[in-house]
């Protein structure tokens, strides 16, 4: 190739694990021209604590409080996962007034971990104000969950058959106060954020990802749903009491950030209905038990088990090997940050090193899920 | 967007300036109506100090029977056996119900606060108490013996109790 | 010129105190250069402290947070305790990195900021020191602080502070043009480049002020926006943009060094904004020909300043940030053009005669 008579060089930089906007620790090589991005290459592990090798050495009722963290930041999910998985594999039937409180718990949740990614978004594009405005609504609902599980982020609360505890007195009018609150606290989202025109400048099109590619990264959740694929397991593949319960599934197919973050918007905001139906469920049911008999050592019959449910961040699954003793004899976990960050290089390749910072963040990973 | 004529620009820019000025006034409003939502830890304000609900998972403490002035403890070991994090070991003396803890030691700095234990224990003798901070400065201190946990347990209300 | 204001005549009492002393008249002269431009100095280094107190408080309510409240009464102090704790911070410098330019680079910062407070007018008769071609030298001076910024990019030697750097040489570069061609139409406008005489000839009523005149509110609106981008401020903080960069051009400073840059950037915050007033706001006339008697020149520009660097801050808790594309772009293909019709249309207004 001809030059000018200058050397160029491609300038080779590490982003991470120490940065601002890896939402922890995660290291990208990034290969720059300018601020042009080459290539990017994430490199993952540095949260590796052998998570599902620790499951392994521990009984079925020790690990739930290992799920809690995976995804630390939808700590019931996990728990819903993992205990689902069990009760198939001992073919244990749950009440459905713990059905109810686990979707409740679990969309909740969602809420909860969408406003801790909206408000890191928009700390990535640099708003800072819409960081705290969210926190000051997951505080409320944190609020909530310490009240009934004991803890703000690591629950351990449903339990192999049941649930800890039933709901705390009041969890209901408190619940319900909120859910009626947050139309107009995401308006003021919407009011500073969604219609800024200096945001849509910077997520328009940027970090396009074709639905061929997402499918053939196995990229699930809303970053799936951004690119045009309708797949949500609580409507293709529902568990639990979701059939009973109405709700849509916003689909985007711009492909982009923008797409992404209109559908985790919209999920938050079919979250909340779906959260108001369990509870109007809830206050039906007041009295009905809220766990099944089971027994107290939990000793699976031999076989295996896959059990995915939809988490905040796509399709979670926990796989089961049981050899019939009283821990698993394989436990593997299927994280859907991991999955959806191996499609980061395809979407950042090309863009500014500023557009990585936006795709990160609209991706939503957790970075102990990843590395699990 | 592209822009093909002057008007088209105008527009443009009036409606990039307009949400602008909208973001700028929720701010605004922010600044001077919202309510103020930060918690002075650990001072909620100068005479209310926080405490968390009588359900949280904080410090492990053992409970005394008030009448008898005994632990409720039979040092049953169910609570060592469950525990995922290995940090409790209890050692008994005697049989049936005149069976009591000699040795009963938590190492707090393991502890994941999953309260299994206090789950399991089928005399209400361990529970979760509503204590939250536990810094010390030697991590050795975190080895919590009977009587720590003993006195840890004192006045303080029962995760048992709010189920 | 006709009769001194309240700050000339409190000039003229100082200077005859002075030459009490029985020093000859050009040394007399030369103290009150001095003197001037010191207290101007110290002034603005005493409002930065406040402006960062100020700005920590208002994004803590913009985000419904309290911010500073326990260093003094109402945290007053918390600034103060601020630069103590940098003052006695270890003073870290890279191994690797250029140790002349890595120590050149905040003091180049600092005192590009400095040196341009001293030719603000703050009266038709008091100013640190009055040039004919006070708004030239404004924009020249300011513009060395791009130079200062790209050598700590550079001397830092790491690769992120080299992007800030980078950046902001481009950004700078660009956003002098804008801001260069606002001045001008004020220029064309008024026909001096003494920023004393800008100010005298907005004296009167409010809508003798720059801003209201004509067309002068495009210039306006271009020199604001071309400020913010000078002086780093979000949404154009793209040299330090801290979700990106690390922290851009400062990562490798610590202790005083970064003290410098800090605070050389609300000192050009305050500086660009006193400079606004001066040019578009009626300078050191509060609009109200009654009240200027009474009202001292100073105590005017000072408000006027705070009111803007108050707008700025809204501005910087309220917006997301821009990319570096286009951060140029709105610059190229917006600004400038938007100023170069501005004095085309000042133009053509003063050769037609529409002026009043």
């Amino acid at each position: 190739m001809q030059t000018t008579g200058f050397a160029t060089e491609e300038l080779v930089i590490n982003m991470g694990p120490q940065h601002p906007s890896t939402h922890g620790v995660l290291r990208l090589v990034l290969a720059l021209d300018g601020e042009l991005v080459l290539e990017c290459i994430p490199h993952i592990g540095y949260l590796h604590s052998s998570l599902e090798k620790i499951c392994e050495q521990r009984t079925y009722v020790q690990i739930v409080p290992f799920t809690d963290r995976f995804d630390y930041l939808a700590a019931l999910a996990n728990n819903f996962c993992y205990v689902r998985a069990v009760e198939q594999l001992m073919g244990v039937e749950v009440p459905r007034r713990c059905e109810y409180i686990r979707v409740l718990m679990a969309e909740l949740q969602r809420i909860t971990s969408h406003l801790v990614w909206l408000g890191t978004f928009g700390l990535d594009l640099g708003a800072i104000t819409l960081f705290l405005w969210c926190f000051r609504e997951r505080e409320v609902l944190l609020d909530l969950f310490e009240s009934t599980t004991g803890q703000r982020l690591l629950y351990n609360y449903m339990r192999i058959g049941g649930l800890r505890n039933d709901l705390a007195p009041g969890f209901i009018e408190k619940a319900r106060a909120f859910l009626t609150s947050l139309p107009d606290r995401m308006a003021e989202y919407d009011q500073l954020f969604t219609g800024n025109r200096i945001f849509r400048a910077r997520v328009e099109g940027v970090g396009s990802l074709s639905r061929e590619k997402a499918i053939a990264y196995a990229v699930t959740g809303p970053t799936a749903r951004g690119s045009g694929i309708d797949v949500d397991l609580r409507k293709t593949e529902p568990y639990s009491v979701y059939p009973e319960l109405e709700f849509s599934v916003p689909v985007c197919d711009t492909n982009d950030c923008l797409a992404r973050y209109e559908v985790r918007l919209e999920e938050m905001r079919q979250s909340r209905l779906l959260a108001l139906q369990c509870l109007d469920a809830l206050e039906k049911m007041a009295g009905e038990p809220h766990a099944a008999k089971v027994p107290k050592t939990i000793k699976p019959p031999a076989g295996e088990v896959y059990v995915r449910v939809e988490s905040p961040r796509g399709e979670l699954g926990c796989y089961l090997l049981s050899d019939g003793s009283d821990t698993p004899a394989r436990f593997h976990w299927r994280a859907p940050s991991f999955a959806n960050l191996q499609a980061l290089p395809i979407m950042a390749r090309g863009g500014l090193v500023a557009d990585i910072v936006a795709v990160l963040g609209s991706i939503d990973i957790v970075l102990g899920d990843v590395d699990r | 967007m592209p822009q093909h004529n002057v008007l088209d620009l105008l527009a443009d820019m009036a409606s990039g300036a307009k949400s602008i000025v909208d973001g700028m006034r929720i701010t605004l409003h922010s600044l001077v109506f919202h309510e103020k939502v930060t918690d002075q830890y650990p001072h909620r304000n100068p005479d209310d100090n926080y405490q968390p609900g009588p359900g949280y998972r904080g410090m492990l403490g053992l409970i005394t029977d008030p009448e008898t002035g005994q632990l409720n403890c039979t040092a049953c070991g169910q609570c060592q056996k469950v525990c995922p994090d290995n940090c409790i070991a209890v050692e008994g003396e005697g049989k049936g119900k005149e069976r009591k803890p000699v040795r009963f030691t938590i190492d707090m700095a393991k502890c994941m606060y999953c309260g299994l234990c206090a789950e399991v224990c089928p005399f209400d003798a361990l529970t979760m108490t509503p204590k939250y901070t536990g810094s010390v400065e030697r991590i050795e201190d975190l080895i919590w013996d009977l009587d720590r946990l003993r006195a840890e347990a004192e006045g303080m209300p029962h995760i048992s109790q709010v189920e | 010129m006709n009769e001194p204001s309240l700050t000339g005549r409190l000039i003229a009492w100082l200077a005859d105190l002075v030459r009490g002393f029985g020093l000859p008249e050009p040394l007399v002269q030369i103290v009150g250069w001095i003197a001037g431009c010191l207290a101007v100095v110290i002034a603005i280094l005493t409002t930065v402290i406040f402006l960062i107190y100020v700005e920590r408080k208002i994004s803590a309510w913009i985000q419904v947070r309290i911010g500073p409240n326990r260093v003094g009464p109402y945290g007053l102090l918390q600034t103060v305790m601020d630069a103590l704790k940098l003052m006695l911070k270890e003073d870290i410098m890279p191994a690797a990195s250029d140790k002349g330019l890595f120590v050149a680079a905040p003091l180049l910062v600092f005192a590009t900021a400095v040196v341009t407070l001293c030719v603000i007018p703050w009266d038709s008769d008091a100013s640190g020191g009055e040039l004919s071609i006070g708004l030239l030298f404004i924009s020249s001076v300011a513009s060395l602080t791009v130079i200062g910024i790209m050598m700590a990019g550079w001397a830092s030697n790491n690769k992120w502070s080299l992007l800030g750097g980078l950046r902001s040489a481009a950004q700078m570069v660009s956003y002098e043009i804008p801001q260069a061609l606002a001045l001008i139409s004020v220029v064309v406008w008024t026909g001096t480049l003494s920023l004393r005489e800008i100010g005298i000839g907005q004296s009167g009523w409010v809508y003798e002020w720059n801003l209201f005149k004509y067309w002068l509110w495009i210039p306006a609106l271009v020199y604001f926006i071309a400020s913010i981008a000078e002086v780093n401020r979000t949404p154009f903080d793209l040299p330090e943009a801290e979700s990106e960069l690390v922290s851009g051009f400062n990562t490798e400073y610590t202790g005083m060094k970064f003290a410098c840059f800090f605070v050389g950037e609300f000192a050009s915050m305050f500086l660009v904004s006193l400079v606004f007033s001066a040019l578009f706001l009626g300078a050191w006339h509060t609009g109200v020909p009654a009240l200027d008697k009474i009202v001292p020149g100073p105590i005017v520009m000072y408000t006027k300043a705070w009111l803007i660097v108050l707008v700025m801050m809204w501005i910087r808790w309220t917006l997301p940030r821009l990319r570096v594309d286009q951060l140029m772009g709105f610059a190229w293909k917006l600004l400038i053009p938007a100023g170069l019709v501005s004095i085309v249309v000042v133009g053509v207004v003063i050769s037609v005669g529409l002026t009043y």
